[in-house]
């Protein structure tokens, strides 16, 4: 669905945002793009998207250069949700996705309202200004948006901000249901948590070069000390010990009176992804 | 593209009677059209100045009915005082003297001389009077221009930018580089969203002040010289909005243009005030062509229009230009 080879970019002769990106996302993927502010993330999917023009490499999207694609034949083919929901403030939910299903063929559009059901939007807002709504109502809207146009290829940037613990459920129950349609997700966040539980892979990317890429269970793998710490109590007293995962195939090497828990000393993926990069994602 | 083109329509159309536009517009052309003919049209048949008569011994036989006679030298003193653009006429010691508060020097000999051309108003020569206007009609078509040029040039102007603050602050601006649909046409569709708002307006202004039979007449070409202004004061308009960060900064821009280029415009177009370099200046042009507009006289050169048309591609070019780096925008 998307290959790139060699991808640079350069805002101007002394401020080069990407050096040469190598990476591919397969069809009915889900793709994690990650790395804190500044790194390439917004650049990356600005190119992949063709706002900006002008890099070196090659970037495809369906087979084609995404410099060689007629602007509307791509973006029939694409969604994009913006990190903040950009909406007509003084239109209703309903104006708004009529508004922009309209610029889709009518065979490739999907009900408004069948959308704002799926997006657990209140039905009593439908149809009032967007400005009353809370963020999360609007970000909410804005997901219905990107996925209007039945996209093949949905680019989620920061999906879930300034969304409350379950509308972060819900999108991600959302995006796994697009994805078993067939559409391919490039999701770039900061999430650590949505990465871990969504994609099939990410890749890390620091100063504008790509750290590492992989499923984020191999990357943890690879990364954790394969270990473990078990908290137990043995003659009245709560003690613990770190093992190595392979001691355990042969038996705990001591009698506990009672366990209390066994942890893995798996790392997190932001753990790992400081590792590589030597940065946070902030 | 035709349907993108009318759903963008639709929408601007939309966002304009949201922002109360429309009302606006209308409430302008309420005003205007109150002011000529409640105000201008009254204001422009008044006598110029009042003149005062002091004729003890009355020989002063055939005085216009225009002069104020006055019984003392003191009264005349006391009408200068409350009038001081008044002109007085002391006739107490034979030979009639005229009386004033300066104003200025050419301004204070025509006051004079039209205070005293009232003691023999029959025996004035009356000029010879070319054109076919009538005073009234040379009023009200004069009064019709400046507000017409007056209202493309500020309200329209503010008004589209107005309308891209509120989409470039929602975001919504920056959807549009993503969707399924040729930039140019966003663009487009404001443009004749003000065009026509413009147009409607300067036929409506025009009919309802100039009247219908005159008004009707010249209304061809004062539209095409509306749609010249309206579009090149929209597109400066698109400009300024994407390249300025807040309407604060616009108005400040906007009061520049309105002080630096419509003042010597007006200046040289309306007085006798005559700058040099005022040929340079494209209001000047744009000016005169709706005045000879309404004045019914041939307006405007091929190498006018021909600027014109140029002024309008270049300028649509830049905004653009200035659009697709806009919508690239973050945050």
């Amino acid at each position: 669905m998307i290959e790139v080879q060699g991808l640079t970019f350069s805002y101007s002769r002394d401020r080069q945002a990407l050096h040469g990106l190598d990476f591919t996302v397969e069809d009915g993927e889900i793709f994690g793009f990650l790395g804190p502010n500044g790194s390439g993330k917004s650049t990356t999917q600005k190119l992949l998207t063709g706002i900006l023009k002008g890099y070196g490499g090659k970037a495809t999207l369906f087979g084609q250069e995404v410099s060689s694609i007629r602007g509307p034949e791509l973006y029939r083919k694409i969604g994009v949700l913006f990190e903040f929901p950009y909406l007509y403030a003084n239109l209703s939910a309903l104006d708004n996705l009529d508004y922009f299903a309209s610029f889709y063929p009518r065979e490739q559009r999907r009900d408004a309202r069948e959308l704002l059901e799926l997006l657990e939007c209140k039905p009593d807002f439908w149809k009032k200004p967007v400005s009353s709504y809370s963020k999360g109502m609007r970000q909410r809207v804005s997901m219905a948006r990107a996925l209007i146009g039945s996209p093949r290829l949905l680019f989620l940037d920061e999906p879930t901000s300034g969304l409350d613990p379950s509308g972060a459920v819900l999108f991600r129950s959302i995006i796994e249901r697009e994805r078993k349609k067939g559409t391919t997700v490039f999701v770039t966040t900061h999430n650590m948590l949505d990465a871990d539980l969504l994609c099939d892979r990410v890749a890390f990317l620091s100063n504008g070069s790509l750290a590492a890429l992989d499923a984020p269970k191999r990357l943890k793998e690879k990364n954790g000390s394969r270990q473990v710490v078990v908290e137990y109590w043995t003659q009245g007293r709560r003690e613990s010990q770190t093992l190595d995962a392979s001691e355990l195939a042969a038996g705990l090497p001591f009698a506990p009176d009672d366990i209390v828990s066994i942890h893995s000393q798996e790392p997190t993926l932001e753990d790992v992804f400081i590792q590589y990069t030597g940065r946070g994602l902030t | 593209m035709w349907n993108h083109f009318c759903v963008l329509l639709k929408k601007d159309f939309r966002m304009l009677a949201a922002g109360r536009f429309f009302w606006i517009a209308a409430g302008f052309l309420a005003l205007y059209t109150a002011y000529i003919n409640l105000g201008y049209v009254r204001f422009m048949q008044m006598p110029p100045y009042n003149v005062y008569l002091y004729d003890p011994e009355g020989t002063q036989t055939e005085v216009s009915a225009l002069v104020q006679p006055v019984p003392s030298l003191e009264a005349l003193d006391a009408a200068l005082q409350d009038d001081a653009n008044g002109v007085g006429l002391d006739a107490g010691e034979g030979a009639v003297r005229a009386v004033l508060y300066t104003g200025a020097g050419p301004v204070d000999r025509h006051r004079a001389d039209y205070a005293l051309s009232l003691l023999h108003p029959a025996g004035s020569r009356p000029p010879e009077v070319v054109g076919s206007n009538t005073p009234e009609q040379k009023a009200r078509k004069e009064i019709a221009c400046e507000l017409l040029f007056f209202e493309l040039s500020a309200v329209g102007f503010l008004g589209i930018a107005a309308v891209l603050f509120q989409e470039k602050g929602m975001g919504a601006i920056r959807v549009h580089a993503i969707l399924p649909l040729r930039k140019s046409l966003f663009l487009l569709s404001k443009l004749t969203v003000f065009l026509l708002s413009d147009l409607c307006f300067a036929a409506l202004l025009t009919l309802f002040n100039v009247g219908l039979a005159d008004g009707a007449a010249a209304l061809p070409a004062i539209l095409l010289q509306t749609a010249i202004l309206s579009l090149l004061m929209a597109l400066a308009g698109l400009l300024c909005a994407l390249l300025l960060r807040d309407f604060r900064q616009f108005t400040l821009a906007y009061l520049m243009i309105a002080v630096f280029a419509a003042t010597p415009v007006f200046l040289s177009a309306n007085t006798s005030v005559k700058f040099g370099w005022i040929g340079w200046h494209p209001f000047y042009h744009l000016y005169m062509g709706l005045k000879n507009a309404y004045f019914g006289i041939p307006a405007g050169t091929s190498a006018y229009y021909l600027g014109a048309a140029c002024a309008i591609g270049l300028l649509f070019a830049g905004v653009q230009l200035v659009f697709h780096r806009e919508i690239g925008k973050e945050g």
